[in-house]
């Protein structure tokens, strides 16, 4: 059963935190109850950082933040009880705050890189000199203390149990997640944001919705925190702590659900108990530390476990997407003069060309003639710096690349991009899900299943994919990339197709099947195509019209023996005239 | 005559942007020109401060630190880039996260060594002198100087000397740079160690001004990342804006409204730049 499959390492966890106060002391447990915090924490650190690539450095604040939530709200209900119901604000507060700052810092640039992490960084900083200046609220450098016990638990005896309540519930929850389609999508992100975003994914959504929920998970430790210690300092705030969060959390293991919770409870609880007694305890743990980050990049967790178990589902049919429902009018698209340019060097110059109705048309032209570039003007990975696109009437010069990908464009790229720690399955999935999933249906285990009349089209144009389904997209030879990344252009139904050499690398004959397939699963979705091509006798197989492009413009447009006729065509392509 | 309450404020303020630019000074070098974020890079301050320590515990003169601050941290810069940095070179947040580690490393074991208490280095240095009718301390006034003599030669160096131009080669293109039979490897690894010996020498120079403590190292670290993330990496006029920017409100503020202020200044100045311009304001792109 699925379930049980996820629900391992919960219940593994379950059963030691059970038999912890029986086989040690109350006293222990209430000990070791505040590195199982510090886990809950680490494991929102890990969920960002593992799953989806960007790495927190600032997690303290949302620790902190619902700490001093939690416990003010505490003190403060001994007189007002109404405030016991605005609890649940201290938690969800933070993680409000978590999407906000993702939202506005993703939005600007999709890099997830470092500066992310010292945004983060700086802003934990920020907090933790206002809880150390706004001493009426948080009684500053000594802190706020005497907070009173949550009703119905007991510092020293009871709270326990709603700690190891709350680590079992977040590592059940963190791992239900990773099997479902949003943990492929958390994948995707991590591996090649730009692919996903053309599959039409607003990854700086997804990044900030699971900040969001990390944000959660730490102010949700941090609330436990008050009531564990019964004083919030500055320090659940700074800069220190929200390192070792991330230390926690790599030793642990990253890229799991329990590894950091375990991380903390065992590196943490050693170093408080050792610490003193050892003059170099401190200093092993940092080399420690070192050793994790140089060989050990899933940490101890990676050690135990060699390849996660596969995600699938019974077959289910998908639902139809948003836009293949709409999608009866004939397609057009018109360039009008479009411009762009990139470091100052003008690559598009003014580029008109308009294509209506289904069919494919091929791209020619020579090296720097602007053929790829266009392609990204269109997806919005060039700035559109002058004229317009528009793609059945609407204006979709500019949009972001997830945008134009949701109007109906696919597009596959020159050199073959999948994502190549998923599996051919995870990789077709997020291209079935693209438009058609809700953000309900991506936290459903039956989604892992769905499937098309396309894709089973698809599976049988292509073998090799169907054969392969199960084993990761990167050790696919170049011509079942270029297979798998064309099902996952088409899969979502796209109203225009732009193809970038997709017989780049492949074998004559794998050529011929390549073409036959272009050609019939466009056809079968009824898309229009613009296809970029070298290959003259491939441009001939394909038919339809062709487009010649020439430092930046279209130099001429018809069949292929009209623009082999063309003397203006001829001198490009034999150097007649530059 | 000038008025002495203004000279006054304006050495101080001269003195605060001398400091900051020669313990950037070093970050500048490895993270500006070899894009590694080198966490531990204000750990190496705090070796040079401790080099002032050992000298004076063993009764040497305090000249003796600059070579023992040269000899530790550049041997220990050799060995970090050779078997830390490099295999890391493409892999930024492991960069990150093994060069923080390396910062807790040096950190506990000097803190295992020396203790955690504050040190201070006695010296005579320190004494005033009087410049246009004021008292103001020799020794930063030396500093002052030398900052400004370093960062001259250093430009000088980097803009006209044959391996200046190999580095500027190897920042722009180093695929490229090892095609025209430039050793990357060999000048990053001197790149490297060069960085964190200037890192160890502001240590050196600092001592006999600050409180010295293992911890003191993450506040250069953030001040140095501050700057070069406001200025722009891989310039030097990028890191004299931001010496001026953050150097300059941050003593500003501080004087108007308290240092909390001044350091709040900084880090919301840093967010700002972090999020709009992460380029930097000097950038070449």
């Amino acid at each position: 059963m699925a379930f049980f499959r996820d629900a391992k390492s919960a219940a593994f966890l379950a059963a030691i935190l059970v038999a912890l106060p029986f086989a040690s002391s109350e006293f222990v447990a209430y000990q070791i109850a505040l590195f199982l915090i510090y886990g809950i924490a680490a494991q929102g650190v890990a969920l960002c950082w593992g799953r989806l690539g960007f790495l927190p450095l600032g997690h303290a604040l949302f620790f902190g933040l619902g700490a001093y939530l939690f416990g003010g709200m505490l003190k403060g209900a001994e007189s007002i009880p109404a405030l016991y119901l605005a609890l649940p604000l201290a938690v969800v507060a933070p993680a409000l705050l978590a999407y906000v700052i993702a939202r506005l810092v993703f939005a600007r640039s999709s890099r997830s890189g470092p500066y992310f992490s010292l945004i983060t960084l700086a802003l934990t900083m920020l907090g933790f000199l206002a809880a150390q200046q706004w001493s009426g609220l948080t009684g500053g450098f000594n802190g706020m203390s005497n907070i009173p016990d949550i009703p119905g638990t007991s510092r020293y005896e009871t709270l326990y149990w709603l700690v190891a309540a709350v680590a079992v519930i977040t590592t059940l929850v963190l791992a239900m997640l990773a099997a479902r389609p949003i943990g492929v999508i958390w994948e995707a992100v991590a591996q090649n944001e730009e692919r996903l975003q053309l599959l039409g994914y607003a990854t700086d959504r997804v990044k900030a919705n699971a900040y969001a929920f990390s944000a959660l998970l730490a102010a949700a430790a941090g609330a436990l925190f008050s009531a564990h210690q019964g004083i919030v300092t500055p320090q659940a705030m700074s800069f220190i702590l929200s390192t070792e969060f991330v230390i926690w959390a790599a030793v642990g293991g990253k890229g799991s659900s329990l590894g950091p919770l375990l991380g903390a409870t065992v590196v943490g609880y050693a170093s408080a108990e050792l610490r003193e007694q050892f003059l170099y305890w401190e200093v092993a743990v940092a080399a420690l530390f070192i050793v994790v980050v140089l060989f050990l990049p899933n940490g101890v967790a990676g050690l135990l476990k060699r390849r996660a178990d596969p995600r699938r589902s019974a077959d289910s049919p998908a639902p139809a997407g948003q836009e293949a429902a709409t999608s009866t009018a004939p397609v057009s698209l018109t360039l009008d003069g479009v411009k762009t340019a990139q470091s100052g060097v003008t690559i598009l110059d003014g580029l008109s060309l308009a294509l209506s109705g289904p069919g494919i048309r091929c791209v020619i032209g020579p090296n720097g003639a602007g053929k790829t570039s266009s392609f990204n003007v269109i997806t919005g990975r060039l700035p559109l710096l002058g004229g317009g696109v528009t793609l059945n009437g609407h204006d979709i010069g500019g949009l972001s690349a997830w945008r134009v990908a949701r109007k109906g464009i696919g597009r596959k790229m020159q050199v073959p991009s999948v994502f190549v720690d998923l599996t051919v399955r995870e990789n077709l999935g997020l291209a079935v899900w693209a438009g058609r999933a809700s953000a309900v249906d991506t936290l459903r285990r039956a989604t892992l299943g769905w499937h098309t009349s396309l894709l089973a089209e698809i599976l049988q144009e292509f073998p090799a994919l169907a054969s392969q389904l199960d084993v990761p997209a990167g050790t696919l030879a170049q011509g079942h990339r270029q297979a798998l990344e064309l099902a996952m252009t088409l899969l979502p139904e796209p109203k225009l197709v732009l193809l970038d050499e997709p017989c780049a690398g492949l074998s004559p004959g794998e050529t011929h099947q390549m073409i036959d397939a272009i050609k019939t699963l466009v056809s079968q979705i009824g898309a229009a195509a613009l296809l970029i091509e070298h290959d003259i006798t491939a441009v001939d197989a394909m038919g339809g019209d062709v487009y010649v492009l020439h430092q930046g413009r279209l130099l001429d447009k018809g069949s292929l023996a009209d623009i082999q006729a063309s003397a203006a065509v001829r001198a490009v392509y034999a150097g007649g005239r530059k | 005559m000038l008025d002495g309450n203004i000279l006054l404020h304006g050495l101080n303020l001269a003195y605060e942007l001398a400091t900051l630019a020669l313990t950037t000074l070093g970050l500048a070098i490895v993270f500006g020109l070899l894009g590694v974020m080198n966490m531990a890079h204000g750990e190496f301050v705090m070796l040079g401060a401790y080099s002032v320590v050992t000298v004076q515990k063993l009764g040497l003169p305090l000249v003796a630190a600059v070579p023992l601050a040269v000899v530790v941290c550049g041997a220990l810069g050799y060995v970090v880039e050779r078997w830390l940095i490099r295999p890391l070179y493409s892999r930024p947040f492991d960069t990150l996260l093994a060069t923080w580690a390396l910062a807790m490393l040096l950190r506990k074991l000097v803190e295992a060594v020396f203790g955690r208490e504050y040190r201070n280095v006695e010296s005579t240095l320190t004494e005033p002198m009087m410049v246009f009718g004021s008292q103001y301390p020799a020794y930063r006034l030396a500093l002052i100087v030398l900052a400004l003599v370093v960062m001259a030669g250093l430009f000088l160096w980097y803009r006209r000397s044959a391996a200046g131009l190999r580095v500027r080669a190897m920042t722009a293109n180093p695929v490229l740079a090892q095609a025209l039979g430039i050793n990357t490897r060999r000048l990053a690894s001197q790149a490297f160690v060069i960085g964190v010996v200037f890192a160890g020498l502001s240590g050196v120079l600092l001592a006999p001004l600050i409180r010295i403590e293992p911890g003191i190292g993450v506040d250069y670290l953030l001040d140095a990342f501050f700057v070069l993330v406001v200025g722009g990496l891989g310039t030097l006029g990028g890191m004299f804006g931001g010496v001026g920017i953050i150097g300059g409100s941050q003593a500003i503020i501080s004087s108007v409204a308290g240092q909390t202020s001044g350091y709040a200044v900084v880090l919301m100045l840093s967010i700002l730049f972090l999020w709009l311009k992460p380029n930097g304001l000097f950038s070449r792109r």
